[in-house]
């Protein structure tokens, strides 16, 4: 039977208990088509999210939010549950944003009409006015921000932007990245410098 | 105050020094320009990145994702009447003429009682129904008067030898398998799907009979190794296995039967089974399994929990089965060829198939194929060998043989590796990375390809991995590997990690 996914007044997706978790996978495990509904209802933003805000434009990202998923229920026999199913996710979001950068043609992403956009419906902007000016700044920063990130190697871009932008820890990067916490913190290391480094050079 | 590094005015920002270098930065700047500049620059930056983080993702086709990943399948297919009706699919009836030459089968699988290919709702409720113990296949008969619609098992993996009705067919991954089938493997393996989501995996030198295959009643006959996935059942259906004396009733779950001279063993990766013969039952829930030997009762077996690698073992022999199922097979399916000279295990998407090379369906769309490089001391990790594109009208092919290089003689390479270690100017690689060692990162390394000819001549020297090196340490450390001299001898080359 097809269940319904709660939501709250926000349109966002309730978050899931462990309990809840853990249900909905073993139901998915079974192959009950509700609860693949109801795994990608719940989570295909969050997916989406994960890959935009690491890529920085939406180009082929419904492909992208195609592969995670595809990999993620064929995969979800072997999933351990020992990590949250959101972080699994993540994990493999983190892991097709790798292959898509080390594949793609090393260029500053397109920052124009789907960044503004994506700016105006940022909540932060609603809380006071801003003006042309202000927002057209912010819009470089982003831009500049983005442009430094391509001059990394796809590795280091990873972990700077876990750490720097998500604000993850050195052992939350070392699962998503299925490493371990040296590694993470030696390429952190000399991301932060070439990353900053190149910021400051940005035009 | 030399002018302060870029990344220090994050950390200063992030509140991760200490308040006396803090000043002296902010002292600093105040009259540097080009500092000030950067701490602005960085700042900026440094706010950027906060709105990234808030950043909302951009509205997608979501229903048409959904549909691509071909999980979303429509209430109307959900809503067909549980037995097909006859005619509304390919039949397949095949010859029974291999029949009477696999009646002494040493195990049968047997679905009855409204038993579907397509699963059910995940019906929980009550006990199955007592099944007879020991109660020939052939009795269990379909109350309907109506000849019930036969099943299609359409392949969807096979690798090495496999035979269908006695003919090892060209065209084994096109031939829908139906009642009567008889499929034999010798070294290889067959997958078979026949529902949504159910499927069944035929192990190395196994054979299998489909005296019954229906929409009422699924009887197999296996000598060997078969390993069946059914899909939950919806209320009132019913799947039993027999398996010689002993009876094995499962509702939606994953189980393998292996039955040989030894006995009958059956293991349960998630659900229930309840073996029964005329001495009693047991039941063998999740990562259990039980024994029972050739002439004992069923009461006398002990269940006992499964291991890792047992369970794992369970896991990898899970039949392929893909989401968007169809009778038709090609319809819906795309054939993936995965060509090797020799045995390499594969995994697509993630999922482990076993060893290549083989033949699995996929779904129409991009998928992931790696292969298992085999490391030292046995072990092995999958790599990723390319994403390929496959659509409906145009099957894909992927060889996932990766030449391993060839390596020099043994003993003339062996040699120079000799000479290249004892060469190396230690006291110089640790002044290439001093800086870099003060910080507290000590396991650096870097991954060398180098040849040499037999006058000694270094003929090319590439850093393969310079770990996180960055670009200056790197350049110091290739100069002093190159510094390192050999005398006359073998040519050779070879790859070396050399610890810093």
């Amino acid at each position: 039977m097809l269940q319904r996914v709660k939501r709250d007044t926000t349109g966002s997706v309730a978050a899931l208990t462990p309990a809840d978790e853990a249900d909905l996978i073993e139901r998915c495990r079974a192959h009950e088509r509700a609860a693949h509904d109801e795994l990608y209802h719940r989570f295909r933003r969050q997916v989406a999210g994960n890959l935009y805000r690491v890529l920085g434009d939406r180009g082929d990202l419904d492909d992208l939010v195609q592969e995670v998923f595809v990999i993620a229920f064929r995969g979800l026999e072997r999933f351990r549950g020992d990590a949250r199913l959101s972080t699994w996710l993540y994990r493999i979001c983190v892991n097709v944003a790798l292959g898509r950068i080390r594949t793609r043609k090393r260029k500053p992403p397109p920052i124009g009409v789907v960044d503004l956009d994506s700016a105006a419906i940022d909540p932060s902007l609603t809380d006071r006015p801003e003006t042309p000016e202000r927002s057209l700044e912010r819009q470089r920063d982003r831009a500049r921000v983005y442009a430094a990130l391509e001059t990394l190697a796809p590795k280091k871009r990873i972990v700077l932007y876990l750490h720097e932008i998500e604000g993850l820890d050195l052992k939350e990067i070392a699962y998503l990245v299925d490493s371990n916490p040296v590694t993470v913190r030696t390429r952190l290391f000399y991301a932060r410098r070439e990353f900053y480094d190149a910021l400051v050079k940005q035009p | 105050m030399s002018h302060v590094k870029p990344h220090r005015w994050a950390d200063a920002l992030a509140g991760r020094i200490e308040p006396d270098e803090h000043a002296a930065m902010t002292t600093h700047a105040a009259g540097c320009a080009r500092c000030t500049a950067a701490r602005d620059r960085i700042a900026a930056g440094t706010g950027a990145m906060q709105s990234i983080k808030k950043d909302a993702p951009p509205d997608l086709g979501w229903d048409s994702i959904r549909a691509r990943v071909h999980w979303d399948v429509s209430s109307a297919r959900r809503s067909k009447p549980k037995i097909a009706e006859p005619g509304a699919r390919r039949w397949l009836w095949l010859g029974a003429g291999g029949l009477a030459a696999t009646t002494a089968a040493v195990a049968s699988v047997i679905a009855f009682g409204g038993w579907h290919p397509f699963g059910g709702g995940g019906d929980a409720g009550g006990s199955p129904a007592p099944v007879a113990s020991a109660a020939p296949a052939s009795a269990v008969q379909p109350a309907a008067s109506a000849a019930p619609a036969a099943l299609v098992g359409v392949i969807s993996r096979f690798s090495g030898e496999v035979m269908i009705d006695g003919i090892r067919r060209p065209d084994t991954f096109d031939h829908a398998v139906g009642p009567g089938a008889l499929l034999a493997t010798g070294d290889g393996r067959v997958d078979v799907q026949f529902g949504d989501a159910s499927g069944l995996s035929l192990g190395p030198r196994s054979r299998l009979e489909l005296r019954r295959f229906d929409a009422q009643s699924v009887e197999l006959a296996v000598d060997g190794t078969v390993d069946v996935e059914v899909a939950p059942r919806s209320a009132g259906q019913r799947f039993v296995v027999v398996a010689g004396t002993q009876t094995i009733e499962v509702r939606g779950t994953q189980f393998r039967v292996r039955r040989d001279a030894t006995g009958t063993h059956v293991a349960c990766r998630h659900g229930l089974v309840a073996v029964r013969d005329a001495s009693g039952e047991v039941s063998v829930g999740a990562a259990k399994e039980v024994d029972v030997r050739a002439g004992a009762a069923v009461h006398d077996a002990r269940v006992a929990a499964m291991t890792q690698a047992e369970l794992a073992e369970l896991a990898t022999a899970t039949p392929v089965t893909t989401p968007a199922w169809s009778p038709a097979g090609g319809a819906a399916t795309v054939e993936l060829a995965l060509e090797a000279d020799a045995p390499r295990a594969v995994r697509v998407d993630g999922v482990e198939l076993g060893d290549a090379p083989m033949r699995v369906r996929v779904t129409p769309g991009r998928h992931l194929v790696e292969a298992r490089v085999v490391e030292a001391g046995g072990a092995g990790r999958f790599k990723r060998v390319e994403w390929v594109t496959v659509t409906a009208d145009h099957p894909a092919s992927v060889r996932v043989e990766l030449a391993p290089p060839v390596p020099p003689p043994a003993s003339a390479a062996a040699d120079r590796r000799a000479q290249l270690l004892a060469g190396i100017d230690r006291a110089r690689l640790e002044r290439c990375v001093a800086p870099i060692a003060r910080t507290g990162i000590t396991d650096l390394y870097v991954q060398i390809e180098i040849g040499v000819d037999a006058a000694g001549s270094v003929s090319f020297l590439n850093l393969l991995d310079a770990g996180d090196l960055d670009a200056a340490t790197a350049s110091c450390v290739h100069d002093a590997l190159a510094e390192v001299r050999f005398p006359a001898g073998g040519a050779a080359s070879w790859h070396e990690r050399i610890s810093l």
